[in-house]
């Protein structure tokens, strides 16, 4: 169906954020003996699909054998995955991790068999067991997200938080970075702060259930953008869109679509694509010996409506 | 002078101040076999739970040896000296012989509480010399699933006189048994006399009684009307106190013209257990059949039902073969089954005594599948009038009622898809004096309206005297067929036992 | 044991029959007192029906699978993989908009029919089938949608979830109260619901007394797959994409309304309204929590604890005289 129009979008969408400071060395390649595995923590959203599929890309670009595990969220799996990576004789792995503590005993094991690690996206508690850490971070992107809501509600009003699952990194993180911003501005109050889990339903059940009790809201900052739709349908609803201000964060093709149509006021990349292809290459330059930092971040891209149109071609 | 052995005094009790014992004294003497008699319903199973622990008396006083005596569970009950052998028996099927009779308490190796190791050995020695004690011909190490209903009692007998039981209560312990095996269970009970045990028996059986107990008390709504040696009863006492009211014509037995043959089994099997049974039934006949439990009776009406599937044979609706694959086919060819349990295929226990009768003809009350509730109200009164079933109303759940109008529940279902043929198997089982009487004559109106009927009984007083005919089953075929001129209680024994010449015939 | 419908009442016996409308009414009272500015204002009354509506049709159609004895473990991840397939026949101008309403139900029934199959002719627990299509289907979802959510859908199909009647009441509860509707009529009036009693009740005695077990029993599954086509439709339109993640824990909730409607686990037993009750009854008390603002953690808590009592009080009023 219209999927493959989809992940056309999101190729392209890698495509146009190569600007970002991957030094593209020609001679980069990998050794036809080599093998390499990326641990994803799921294959279910969005996120990890664009993710998977950037380091698949770039695998192909330098020849590189790989092969993807889905852990299905388990972290009890994908342990046993890493195991499997290590049995197997790889040559590294680069992994999304599950969950950041537990995976410590299983990676250090690795890394004694002189398997290269390079850890994606979410960072793990024990940066010992790693080679390299390639990833955004999260208190980054919420600042980010934050600072555009305080600046578009003028620095007063009542906000509302929905959060991811409580407890999950991205969920902590994030929130931090809303913290953060708001220290700036004392006259915006938070008046909920609830989790909706990532999902649309849940979000949306809960913005209604906010706009009953009859507290002005001046806009709804979401930990993700699934999240954030369910907002918009409920302001939606309820007719008041373009009264509250709604931001989301991921850059998901449906909430570029929300940004362009004026229902959603901004979303953050946190440049997904990017971190895929800059962790392959990552990889293989550590397999073939060269030096590489311990901590590569990449950093956020706040999308409006100014400037969507760049990330959806 | 020696106080009884146990003795229950002035015990009441009520649920939902509705009296259902009041006043009721119970003496029972050391190595006595008291038997406690009443209809359903009339307070017995209550006063048993009482002494049992497993309900708590309203007023009253139990004494055990002169003691006084209150226990709080059956555990209690049992630390004392009591045991119950239930009606239905609950063993653990995949268990062997020793581990159930030890179940529970079991011998350990070493270690206490569920931390011990058992000991398997001592556990099957042990139940050894209990087995030699009384002469059971039983191996403490075979599987209970493979014993017969009869064998488990004995099981369960051997496991109270294990707990040192100085009174066994058993309930209705020969409803599920054959009369060769009711014959080692009063040797069983001989035994146990003899070692100065007490028995309290509870059945509807009145021959057995008779033949068993020394003392007869009978209860009735809760009271106890009649307490005395069993030389102070007659069988007429014993049901005139039972029912408060004289019941003549035990089974009564009206002349029906025999017209033309509506159902006819030729050579019908199901696997080894019915093997080629052929019969045939005309309508205005009463047709018998007795054997031995096992004999494959229920089964092969069964198979003739569409319940089982047949292996081989043929059936005949007057005299035109028809494919009875399932009881949907059964029932639209005229056909009616009244299953051997109730409870398992007769009811639907969580539904109301309505919903119960109308359940096989429910497809007939309906208008474009919309049950047309008028219609439906109607039916249900007619035969709860019909068959005297007493129940407060129709709505009422067929679970709160006794067994034997529960049973007449189940007649009322059959009776409303207009069968020409009602099979009825092992219909009086279970119930009491007055529901019995009312089923029998149903039977008998039933035959004289020209319905072909079929009764399966293990009781051979019971189906004397209602069959105009009997057939004799034993190993799944046919061993005999008496007219009701011919037939005695031997010669049908002889038949329904498994070594007699006629099956090799 | 004396267990009664009708007649003569005792206090046991009031409870029972009106218990869980006691117990709706106290917990609406109390957020009525509490929150009475917010809670009782009838634009809120309605959006609470509005958000039991999902559940309540999925509630429904679990009632008829438990009802018969069994339970649909299936019902959430048909509603996510049908909701894609509705989102996906949904983008503007390229199908017909009655196929994106008919194939979820279509698909939701088959489903069904084949759980039911597997139930009745193929004689696996209920439990283990519809488990395996739970992970089955979920599947189905992940690989239909490439694993994301898809969006883009017509604003015809947003219509019909999220359209108001006269402006004012949206359509998402009258689905619920037509589905509730015919269930009840089904399930009290029909010999099709006659029968999922008696096989529910005893499925032995009810092969007996010649119902055809196997079929019926297949119907009921389809009418739970067919439902929960439905509901994947409807959240789908409500919100506006098919997500191959929806429906999560959705058989749970609609399991627990069934139960605190009072409706036994071990089938056989259970009045039409009680689902549609317990359905609103959970819908008031999220609603409730999130507008007194009750930290999440809390609100799990108190989520479980409301089922554990009413199970409980559903067991106790039946063991009672």
């Amino acid at each position: 169906m219209k999927k493959t129009l989809v992940c056309l979008a999101a190729m392209t969408l890698g495509a146009t954020l190569s600007w970002a400071p991957s030094v593209l060395s020609a001679e980069l390649k990998a050794k036809p003996e080599q093998k390499y595995a990326l641990l994803m923590s799921h294959m279910d959203n969005e996120f990890t699909i664009q993710l998977s599929g950037a380091v698949k890309d770039k695998a192909k670009e330098l020849d590189a054998k790989l092969t993807v595990f889905d852990a299905r969220n388990e972290i009890a799996k994908q342990i046993s995955q890493v195991e499997t990576a290590v049995t197997q004789g790889y040559t590294g792995i680069l992994i999304e991790p599950v969950a950041v503590d537990g995976l410590g005993p299983a990676l250090g094991a690795a890394k004694k068999a002189g398997i290269g690690v390079i850890n994606l996206n979410q960072k793990v508690s024990d940066t010992s067991v790693i080679d390299s850490y390639v990833g955004a971070n999260p208190v980054e992107g919420g600042q980010i997200e934050m600072e555009f809501i305080a600046k578009a509600i003028g620095g007063k009003g009542n906000v509302a938080f929905l959060l991811g699952p409580l407890g999950s990194d991205a969920q902590i993180g994030r929130t931090q970075g809303y913290e953060n911003v708001l220290k700036n501005y004392p006259d915006i109050k938070v008046v909920y702060k609830q989790t909706a889990n990532w999902r649309t339903d849940q979000a949306l059940k809960l913005t209604e259930n906010w706009l009953q009790t009859g507290t002005e809201l001046a806009a709804v900052v979401s930990n993700n953008d699934d999240m954030a739709l369910g907002a918009v349908k409920a302001a939606k609803d309820a007719q008041l869109i373009g009264k509250i201000k709604i931001a989301g964060l991921d850059a998901a093709p449906n909430a570029l679509a929300a940004v362009k149509n004026g229902t959603m006021d901004a979303t953050v990349s946190q440049n997904t694509i990017e971190q895929g292809l800059m962790g392959m290459e990552a990889l293989v330059k550590l397999a073939n010996g060269e030096k590489i930092e311990p901590v590569i971040t990449v950093p956020h891209a706040l999308i409006t409506k100014e400037n969507v149109a760049k990330f959806m071609k | 002078m020696m106080p009884p052995l146990l003795e229950m005094r002035g015990i009441a009790k009520s649920f939902n101040r509705n009296p259902v014992l009041d006043n009721v004294n119970l003496t029972v003497g050391r190595g006595e076999v008291h038997a406690l008699m009443g209809e359903n319903g009339a307070g017995k199973s209550t006063l048993m739970k009482i002494l049992m622990g497993m309900l708590p008396a309203d007023a009253g006083e139990i004494r055990l040896e002169g003691q006084l005596f209150s226990p709080h569970n059956p555990r209690d009950a049992m630390n004392h000296g009591l045991a119950m052998i239930h009606q239905e028996l609950n063993p653990v099927l995949d268990m062997e012989v020793a581990e159930n009779v030890f179940l529970g308490r079991e011998i350990r190796r070493f270690g206490r509480g569920p931390f011990g190791v058992v000991n398997l050995g001592a556990m099957r020695q042990g139940c050894q010399e209990l087995f030699d004690r009384f002469a059971i011909p039983l191996s403490p190490s075979a599987r209970m699933r493979d014993l017969s209903v009869a064998q488990m009692q004995l099981v369960e007998i051997v496991k109270a006189i294990s707990l040192s039981s100085k009174v066994v209560i058993m309930d209705e312990p020969t409803s599920a048994i054959t009369e060769r095996e009711v014959a080692i269970l009063f040797r069983q009970i001989d035994a146990l006399r003899a070692h100065g045990v007490s028995i309290i028996y509870i059945s509807h059986k009145l021959d057995e009684i008779f033949q068993i107990a020394d003392r007869i008390s009978v209860m009735r709504d809760g009271v106890l009307v009649a307490s005395d040696a069993t030389s102070a009863f007659d069988r007429k006492t014993v049901i005139r106190h039972m029912v408060g009211r004289e019941i003549t014509n035990y089974i009564p037995k009206e002349t029906v013209p025999i017209g033309d043959v509506v159902l006819e089994v030729r050579h019908l099997s199901w696997g080894q257990r019915v093997r080629d049974v052929s019969f045939s039934v005309r309508a205005g006949e009463i047709l018998g059949i007795a054997g031995l439990v096992g004999a494959g009776r229920s089964e092969t009406v069964e198979t003739l039902f569409g319940i089982r599937p047949a292996t081989s044979g043929e059936i005949l609706i007057r005299g035109r073969p028809q494919p009875i694959h399932s009881p949907g086919a059964a029932i639209a060819h005229g056909l009616a089954l009244v299953t051997e349990d109730r409870k398992m295929t007769g009811l639907n226990l969580l539904g109301t005594v309505e919903e119960n009768i109308s359940l096989a003809a429910i497809g007939r009350l309906a208008r474009y599948g919309v049950i047309r509730k008028g219609q439906e109200h109607a039916l249900a009164e007619d035969n709860i009038a019909r068959l005297r079933i007493k129940t407060w109303s129709r709505d009422a759940l067929v679970s709160s009622l006794s067994g034997g109008n529960q049973q007449k529940v189940v007649l009322a279902k059959w009776l409303v898809t207009q069968p020409d043929v009602i099979i009825l198997d092992e219909p009086t089982r279970g119930i009491d004096v007055g529901a019995k009487r009312d089923i029998y004559l149903l039977i008998g109106e039933l035959a004289s309206q020209g319905k072909a009927v079929i009764v399966i009984s293990s009781e051979l007083i019971e189906i004397m005297g209602l069959a105009d005919r009997i057939l004799v089953m034993a190993e799944g075929q046919i061993t005999g067929e008496l007219g009701r001129d011919t037939f005695t209680q031997e010669r049908i024994m002889e038949f329904a036992t498994p070594t007699n010449e006629v099956r090799h015939v | 044991m004396s267990e009664r419908r009708r007649g003569t009442y005792g206090r046991g016996q009031f409870f029972q029959d009106f218990g869980l409308i006691l117990i709706f009414l106290a917990v609406v009272g109390v957020l009525v007192v509490l929150s009475p500015d917010a809670f009782a204002r009838p634009a809120n009354l309605i959006g609470i029906i509005k958000q039991a509506s999902i559940n309540g049709v999925l509630a429904m159609g679990m009632t008829f699978v438990i009802i018969s004895g069994g339970i649909d473990l299936s019902v959430g991840s048909i509603v996510a993989f049908t909701g894609v397939v509705a989102a996906s026949f949904a983008h503007p101008d390229e199908y017909p908009l009655a196929l994106a309403i008919v194939a979820p139900m279509l698909l939701g029934a088959l489903i069904g029919a084949v759980n039911g199959a597997s139930v009745a002719y193929g004689g696996i627990p209920s439990f283990i089938v519809t488990l395996a299509s739970m992970i089955v289907f979920r599947g189905a979802a992940l690989i239909t949608s490439d694993g994301s959510p898809v969006f883009g859908v017509s604003d015809a199909f947003e219509e019909i979830a999220g359209g108001f009647v006269a402006g004012y009441l949206p359509y998402l509860p009258i689905y619920f109260i037509v589905v509730a509707g015919l269930s009840a009529f089904v399930l009290k009036a029909t010999v099709f619901g006659r029968r999922v009693y008696a096989i529910g009740g005893n499925a032995t005695a009810a092969a007996v007394s010649g119902i055809n077990v196997k079929a019926t029993l297949t119907g009921v599954y389809m009418i739970s797959g067919a439902l929960a086509g439905l509901a994947g439709l409807l959240l789908a339109s409500r919100t506006v994409s098919g997500s191959p993640t929806a429906g999560e824990g959705y058989e749970l909730n609609a399991i627990a309304a069934v139960i605190i409607g009072g409706v036994s686990m071990t089938g056989g037993v259970g009045r039409w309204y009680g689902p549609v009750i317990g359905a609103l009854l959970i819908a008031v008390i999220g609603n409730g929590l999130d507008i007194l603002n009750v930290s999440s953690y809390y609100q799990l808590v108190i989520q479980g604890l409301i089922i554990y009592f009413a199970v409980l009080a559903d067991i106790k009023g039946k063991a009672g005289r």
